[in-house]
């Protein structure tokens, strides 16, 4: 395990969220290169760097940042999702509780490739005690004279999972109900008002200063070819040492869970891992044992990395108890307003509630898993989706369980 | 009759400039009614639509969107503890079972809060309290009540 | 114009237009709930859903535009089970109140399940979600929460079209509902349109509830008679076996040059005013007299009064009825008037529908250049139903209302139990067939001038 700590580098130094200390140990110097860099370049140097987004999509930044106008007579927004609500997920309230100044940052930095003149974070409204330490970060870079040319407002949402859906988002910082737009045919950027906006994590913007200030190639030499670079990533659960701990791309995820993690707690055996947060498909022992923390072979293995979380259970957990409770937590969530989906979190949920209290058929089981694929890929956003593959990936991969409640 | 207080009018102003729209005032003029009177009262709607131009019933319609927004007066302490899964792997259940029965709190099964590396977690008013056991959670109560 | 194909026949679309309009043109019938012409998509029933070649997944319609050469499916098996499906998470929380609900009948979700669903309930009634069922909405509407489907029309009504937000959804995932704003009615002059739009037994009219199931009604068109506008019509009416033929709603017809998809709420009940206080006998100065002597009394009344006769005319008759009374005042050398500022309420004008002409064919008596000043004074009145009260020494009234006044009065029949055209405020001409056959049907204005004439 190489030490690559390329947005972590600062989380244990006392005071790290100051600016004197953040300064002190290398913040902002990145912003020197952009003297020698047009907008444009700053995007392609980050499109060559290969960074994928942090947020659960994975989708490449330079590519999301390229559909931005370069000449618009429309004023652009950079909006930065920090809705971190993903279960099994708490990497981002790391960077803005321990380093919010590298966000900053990156901020400039982003804005600048985009030519945008105001920044937003969007910050989920239980991290207000986190959201403290960062407009106090902000404030100090205000009265350094920071941030002339770019604004930053932090806008605080009110606990809705859903409004970490980047459309979802906008509709959301526009003053209306968190539920996702309908998507565009052809690949375009967000609007904030009618604006060309662009919505990235906060790990991702986190990132982009090391890029600008060493180069691509140099986040290239960590991770593998199609996910360079580093992650975030989490582990909680049966963990020894659960917590967020940054790796490169590639690392075999046994190694990573016994080398940061110090095993299984309790020394228990493993049993199941869901690597990148809920909404993903879970892997059992023996995959977990295959599986390596990186973008394209937990796809080709049937789940995603999504956002790096993983959580961890041992032997004793039963998994159809584990999935009741994720399905409470899409019940709860669900935007309600697309049909498959609002009706079909909630159906699920009884159905496996039915399974708990033993008076489940095994056409109840069934038809789990044909309300599982009512909601995927027939609705307005990858929410149901997601609670389709956790449903199915769950049931499929423990189905004796399930049988043995009928 | 709501009115806001001197500050958040003059925080009102000032975010009017930072938006291209009042639209976007929704969500920060509905916490600081929250914090001033400790929950949405209904008047406090029809003030916010005067000031801010957004007709009442959009704001209604979103403030009942939201799991952070009390339309309804709080009288006892809001306890929200996180019952997702890695807080349920690492003993929340046993949390909410005992808090069950304290009727000097109001007990908020919530999701997910962020914080599953140093679970079971509870929150109450904006603070996290972390890696709890039964007794921290005692002792956290009887400090806050 | 661009060619495309849908289930294997070509058809010509508009350029930039949404593909369900197409569908919904050509009637290739498709599902959907959420999508309406006059408010336009909002893609959250999902029901519209066609496959697209080229397309991995189904498409919804209403979000789609048409483009060259597209080649759309919309009955292979695999949308049919997508519909199925989907309608099944749409029914499972759905109360079966059929039997009492008014919109059976005309329920889309009815509809959609005879064709595409015929699933057996697999939610009990413990673990349906429940709300409130009687919600009296204000403006003679009643919402029921748990037949909601969640399709956003009536809350888009109250954003885009009146522009008066009462409506909207409160709270999140299927504790979803819709709602006025605690303690606030619906309350604005187009408010029973969302019981037209809802495509399910939500939102129903509080004036119609219960008084009949939609399968027995007969439905005509007509023209509303509120004001100058003209809003194109529905008359449902029946005849019950020993009863009279009633009519039980006035509903919006669809007419792009006139009123589009809607009507406002005065004119929607003025179907009661049709049913209520009518002139039914033929009477002088209050006591009977039989039809045949009355219409003797007119004669004569014309011989005695030739020199000093005005007949007034009532703005709402039809083109032709008003023609013939011309015709007649011609030929009895009577002078014409109809006076027009009586039928002028400035408050009701809207920028919607509503005119401030309360009359419904004033523009005919434009074109006939009568005479819309009040009349001087003569010695008989001949009131073809002009609701002002006049005085002279003779009158005679064909009045379809009681009325307090003197002279003989004759029953007249209304809109509905006449035939005829009309020309609204623009210009637009609609024409109206006789709708009601009344047990005791009384005589049109051209029975009338027959008769006087013979």
């Amino acid at each position: 395990m190489r030490d690559c700590r390329l947005v972590s580098q600062k989380f244990e130094i006392e005071n790290s969220y100051t600016l004197e200390v953040a300064k002190a140990h290398g913040g902002y110097k990145s912003l020197e290169k952009l003297d020698q860099l047009s907008p444009k370049q700053c995007v392609e140097i980050i499109k060559e760097s290969g960074l994928r987004g942090k947020g659960g999509g994975g989708a490449s930044a330079g590519d999301k940042w390229s559909l931005m106008p370069q000449d618009s007579t429309k004023p652009s927004f950079l909006v930065v999702n920090c809705d971190e609500s993903e279960p099994g997920t708490f990497k981002d309230r790391q960077i803005i509780s321990k380093d919010p100044h590298l966000l900053i940052e990156g901020i400039l930095l982003t804005s600048y490739a985009i030519q945008a003149k105001h920044a937003y974070i969007y910050i989920r409204g239980e991290y207000k005690q986190f959201q403290d330490i960062l407009q106090n970060a902000i404030d100090e870079a205000y009265d350094a004279g920071l941030l002339q040319n770019c604004d930053i407002t932090i806008h605080r949402g009110a606990g809705a999972y859903i409004c970490g859906e980047k459309s979802a988002l906008l509709e959301s910082m526009e003053g209306k109900r968190g539920h996702p737009r309908l998507k565009p045919k052809q690949k375009e950027c967000e609007w904030y008002f009618g604006n060309p906006t662009l919505v990235n994590n906060v790990e991702t913007i986190a990132s982009v200063p090391y890029i600008i200030e060493n180069g691509a190639q140099a986040y290239r030499r960590f991770g593998t070819d199609e996910s360079p670079g580093t992650m975030l990533f989490a582990m909680s659960g049966h963990i020894e040492k659960p917590g967020v701990y940054e790796s490169e791309f590639g690392v075999s995820m046994l190694e990573y869970i016994h080398h940061f993690g110090g095993g299984i707690k309790n020394g228990k055996k493993l049993k199941a891992v869901i690597p990148g947060g809920a909404s993903t498909d879970v892997l059992t022992a023996d995959e977990v044992a295959k599986a390596t923390l990186d973008y394209e072979t937990l796809r080709n293995m049937g789940s995603a990395l999504g956002t790096g979380g993983m959580i961890v259970m041992d032997e004793d957990v039963s998994m159809v108890e584990a999935l009741k409770n994720l399905l409470e937590f899409y019940h709860e969530e669900s935007c309600g307003q697309c049909t498959p989906c609002r009706e079909g979190t909630g159906w699920s949920d009884k159905l496996v509630e039915k399974l708990l209290r033993k008076e489940a058929t095994k056409d109840d089981i069934n038809k789990l898993l044909e309300v599982a694929d009512t909601m995927n890929g027939k609705t307005i956003c990858v929410f149901a989706p997601a609670v389709s593959t956790v449903i199915q990936s769950f049931v499929k991969k423990f189905r004796d369980e399930f049988e043995m409640k009928l | 009759m709501f009115r806001f207080n001197d500050v958040n009018l003059l925080k009102i102003n000032q975010l009017k400039k930072r938006y291209p729209s009042n639209d976007a005032l929704v969500l920060p003029c509905l916490w600081m009614i929250q914090y001033q009177e400790g929950y949405i009262p209904l008047e406090a709607i029809d003030t916010m639509s005067e000031l801010i131009k957004v007709p009442p019933m959009e704001i209604y319609r979103v403030a009942s969107f939201y799991t952070m927004f009390h339309l309804e007066p709080q009288e006892k302490l809001v306890v929200d503890v996180c019952k997702t899964l890695s807080c349920k792997l690492c003993g929340s259940d046993a949390i909410l079972k005992h808090l069950q029965s304290n009727d000097k709190i109001r007990l908020r099964h919530v999701e997910c809060l962020g914080s599953c590396g140093t679970a079971p977690v509870m929150q109450v008013k904006d603070i996290y309290y972390e890696n709890l056991t039964l007794q921290k959670v005692d002792s956290i109560l009887e400090e806050l009540l | 114009m661009i060619e495309l194909s849908v289930n294997n026949k070509t058809y010509h679309a508009q350029e930039g237009s949404l593909l369900i309009d197409l569908l919904i043109k050509e009637n290739i019938h498709i599902p959907y709930f959420c999508y309406h012409e006059a408010l336009g998509a909002d893609g959250n029933c999902r029901m519209c859903m066609v496959s697209i070649q080229g397309q991995k997944r189904p498409q919804i319609a209403c979000d789609t535009i048409v483009k060259e050469g597209m080649v759309v499916d919309t009955q292979n098996e695999s949308i049919k089970k997508i519909r199925t499906d989907i309608l099944e998470l749409e029914l499972i929380n759905h109360p079966v109140d059929c039997p009492i609900c008014d919109q059976a009948g005309e329920c889309s979700l009815q509809d959609f399940y005879m064709e595409y669903g015929l699933h057996n309930s697999q939610v009990s009634i413990e673990e349906k979600v429940k709300h409130a069922k009687k919600i009296d909405l204000g403006s003679d509407v009643m919402l029921d929460q748990e037949r909601c489907v969640l399709c956003a029309r009536c809350t888009r009504f109250t954003e885009k079209i009146t522009k008066t937000h009462e409506l909207g959804i409160i709270g999140r995932g299927d504790e979803a509902k819709v709602s006025t704003f605690p303690g606030r009615k619906l309350d604005n002059p187009y408010a029973m349109n969302v019981v037209d739009l809802c495509p399910v037994g939500a939102l129903t009219s509080k004036d119609f509830r219960f008084s009949q199931r939609v399968w027995f009604l007969q439905t005509s068109d007509s023209v509303c008679h509120g004001c100058a506008k003209g809003c194109s019509i529905y008359v449902d009416h029946n005849k019950l076996k020993y009863k009279d033929d009633v009519i039980y709603r006035f509903r919006p017809r669809r007419n792009d040059a006139v009123n589009g998809f809607f009507m406002c709420d005065e004119g929607r009940l003025s179907y009661k005013d049709l049913q209520e206080n009518r002139q039914e006998r033929t009477v002088l100065n209050s006591q009977d007299i039989d039809e045949e002597k009355a219409i003797e009394n007119v004669k004569n009344l014309i011989q005695t009064h030739k020199t000093s006769i005005a007949v007034i005319i009532d703005a709402n008759l039809y083109t032709e009825e008003i023609e013939a009374i011309v015709s007649f005042s011609n030929s009895i050398g009577a002078n014409v008037y109809s006076p027009l500022s009586v039928y002028i309420d400035e408050g009701f004008e809207d920028d919607m529908l509503k005119s401030s002409n309360r009359a419904a064919n004033f523009k005919s008596i434009e074109n006939l250049g009568i005479d819309t000043s009040f009349p001087k004074a003569e010695r008989l009145f001949i009131n073809f139903n002009h609701p002002h009260n006049f005085s002279a020494e003779s009158q005679v009234n064909f009045l379809t209302h009681k009325r307090n006044n003197s002279g003989l009065t004759f029953p007249l029949a209304s809109f509905v139990e006449s035939a005829g055209t009309l020309m609204n405020e623009d210009g637009i001409e609609q024409r109206c067939e006789k709708i009601l056959f009344k047990n005791n049907a009384v005589p049109t204005v051209l029975e009338y001038l027959k008769r006087i004439e013979s």
